[in-house]
């Protein structure tokens, strides 16, 4: 039955109408998130003031160290010294010691050692006069380090409502008399190990997307290859071999497959390599150089590296290399492009002058903004939140590895002085 | 009628100043919550890492290929580039001359070219720039009638400088192509 709309009652056509407006608008509200103290997005955040005590017991303060260089690393939270505060530790927590002096938020806690390190942790809001969270962590005694950035990336999380990276680790190339080889830190520098076989020539690490696998490239009899690390199972595995270059890029999102560039057939040129079946896929085919590829993080798209235009600049194509896109047009060299996580920006290392400098730009070529300006900063990539970045850098005698924020604040160095390191990647988790 | 109209409007419009997200400061809004509450309490979480060991066990696909080297001086003199440049300079045409002679009588021998970069650049760009300079030599070496499978290349950017110092002097001796000799194993 067909009701025709000029024949309703006028005041039920005005409920017709605006019904569907109204059930939208109160519809918002019906998914408001959960309370976030800190909008990460937001575009000016005001720091949040925060307290955190030295852990009772042993290494107490050492673990509240850790996570007070965590925090303040992301540039939200300003740490308030404890000699300010006018509660001890094991005084009940009142909202009144807190508040006159503008603190957010305190963190308490307790450690206990026996066979294993057990720490219990509770975060307090002042303004709301409450515990927000009470948790206990456990490790062995030699993760102490990783149990403290447990209690940071809780800690974070909770008032920003974000994931926090504060576990993930850096591979770099670390230059030990005259080898270069692969490493892994945590992401502060920290716990540095050496990978892999001696006595090689490696180069470029990239992460799989779940972290359990490592590839790079390592010059071994005189020949370029590409190998696998596989963490499950500590090995390594040649992929691909062949005269000229071969420089591991980027893993395809699904990890099946990656991208690198070959100079196999002449000039470097970018392929795909499947590793189920060890296919070679050409995606690139100029005569030129095209090198330095990086995917974005939905795998739609590829940053690379090409002097198709007679110097070398950056490029953008979707990842079947079609419709290629020059993106980058101040400057006669810029090179080693990294995607953000989120798409929206291309990190790379262009020359201005003499020396070499971090650069971050749209995809479409838009806003270029300059992040270093002293010394020679190359090799950049994001962290997988998007808010940091590491590079490395010869500003301060050695070339080293440094790390960020995003906007270019915050840069130091993480690598120590006497290790000649390049080349990071970070993991994705 | 237009009363309601109205109050609807109002209503829609009033929405517009909530925000969808909440970015407190908490106040007193929350009224009806407890002052003391207990902090919401979770079981213990146990800390673990994956074990990441430096030793690695190879596994390697396909054979390894064992050559031994011979540094050559004498007629194997390096040759210079330009600055991104990888053409090959009449300069050094008389030294190509020379090895390519060398090479069509001795045919029990193979020679490997190695191109370097000077440490200026970044790494892959550098190591692509330095295989372009080891092509042009053994195009040219070809070119003068040495045999292509003869000759193999290799490119080590800017990986194995001659010396570390950022001056010109010390740039133009990185931008090089190397000689060395290749013996088939057993020899």
């Amino acid at each position: 039955m067909k009701i025709a709309y000029k024949s309703l009652n006028t005041k039920f056509r005005a409920v017709l109408f605006y019904l569907p407006l109204l059930t939208f608008y109160f519809s918002l509200f019906a998914f408001a998130d959960a309370k976030v103290y800190v909008d990460i997005t937001s575009p000016t955040v005001k720091k949040m003031l925060i307290a955190i005590f030295d852990f009772e017991g042993p290494s107490g303060d050492k673990i509240a160290g850790i996570i007070r260089d965590d925090l303040s690393f992301t540039g939200l939270f300003t740490y308030v010294d404890k000699t300010s505060y006018v509660e001890t530790l094991s005084q009940p927590f009142k909202p009144k010691n807190w508040t006159p002096l503008g603190i957010d938020a305190v963190v308490k806690g307790r450690v206990t050692e026996d066979k294993n390190l057990a720490v219990t942790v509770t975060l307090y809001d002042t303004f709301e006069g409450k515990g927000i969270f009470s948790k206990q962590y456990v490790a062995a005694k030699d993760l102490q380090r990783q149990l403290a950035h447990s209690i940071a990336n809780d800690i974070y999380s909770s008032l920003t409502g974000k994931a926090a990276p504060f576990r993930t680790k850096i591979a770099f190339v670390g230059e030990d008399g005259g080898e270069k080889g692969i490493y892994i830190m945590d992401w502060d520098g920290h716990r540095m190990t050496k990978l892999g076989p001696k006595g090689n020539l490696a180069l470029t690490p990239h992460w799989s997307s779940d972290g359990t696998r490592l590839i790079y490239s390592s010059e071994r009899g005189r020949q370029w290859g590409i190998y696998l690390l596989n963490f499950r199972k500590m090995t390594e595995k040649r992929l691909f071999v062949s005269g000229g270059i071969n420089m591991a890029g980027d893993f395809f999102p699904d990890g099946n497959s990656f991208i690198f560039s070959s100079s196999k057939d002449g000039t470097p040129d970018l392929y795909e390599f499947t590793i189920a079946d060890n296919t070679v896929k050409k995606i690139t085919s100029t005569h030129g150089i095209e090198v330095s590829p990086s995917i974005s993080e939905d795998g739609k798209y590829i940053a690379f590296v090409s002097d198709r235009g007679g110097s070398p600049q950056i490029y953008v194509m979707l990842s079947d290399g079609g419709d290629a896109r020059r993106i980058t047009f101040e400057g006669s060299y810029n090179t080693s492009p990294h995607w953000s996580p989120s798409g929206n920006r291309i990190v790379f290392s262009g020359r201005r002058g003499s020396k070499n400098q971090i650069f971050t730009v749209k995809p479409d070529g838009s806003q270029l903004a300059q992040l270093t300006d002293v010394g020679n900063n190359e090799d950049p990539s994001f962290s997988p939140d998007g808010r940091y970045i590491t590079f490395c850098s010869d500003r301060d005698m050695t070339k080293g590895v440094y790390i960020m924020r995003a906007n270019g604040e915050g840069q130091k160095r993480i690598t120590p002085r006497e290790l000649k390191a390049f080349g990071p990647a970070w993991s994705p988790n | 009628m237009k009363r309601f109209c109205f109050l609807l409007l109002v209503i829609v419009l009033a929405s517009f100043g909530c925000q969808k997200r909440e970015i407190t400061r908490p106040e007193a809004e929350s009224e009806s919550q407890q002052q003391k509450e207990q902090p919401e309490t979770k079981a213990p979480e146990k800390v673990t890492e994956r074990q990441i060991t430096s030793q690695v066990e190879s596994v390697e696909t396909g054979g390894k290929v064992s050559k031994s080297t011979e540094e050559k001086e004498g007629i194997f003199k390096d040759i210079y580039f330009e600055f991104d440049k990888y053409d090959v300079h009449d300069t050094f045409k008389p030294i190509l001359k020379s090895i390519s002679a060398w090479l069509i009588k001795k045919t029990d021998v193979k020679l490997s070219i190695e191109g370097h970069c000077d440490t200026r650049g970044t790494t892959e760009y550098n190591l692509a720039l330095g295989d372009r300079r080891t092509k042009a030599v053994k195009d040219y070496l070809v070119s003068l009638g040495v045999p292509s499978s003869r000759i193999e290349t290799i490119s080590y950017g800017s990986e194995k400088p001659v010396c570390t110092e950022q001056t010109e002097e010390c740039w133009a001796k990185n931008r090089r192509a190397h000689f060395v000799v290749l013996h088939a194993e057993g020899k």
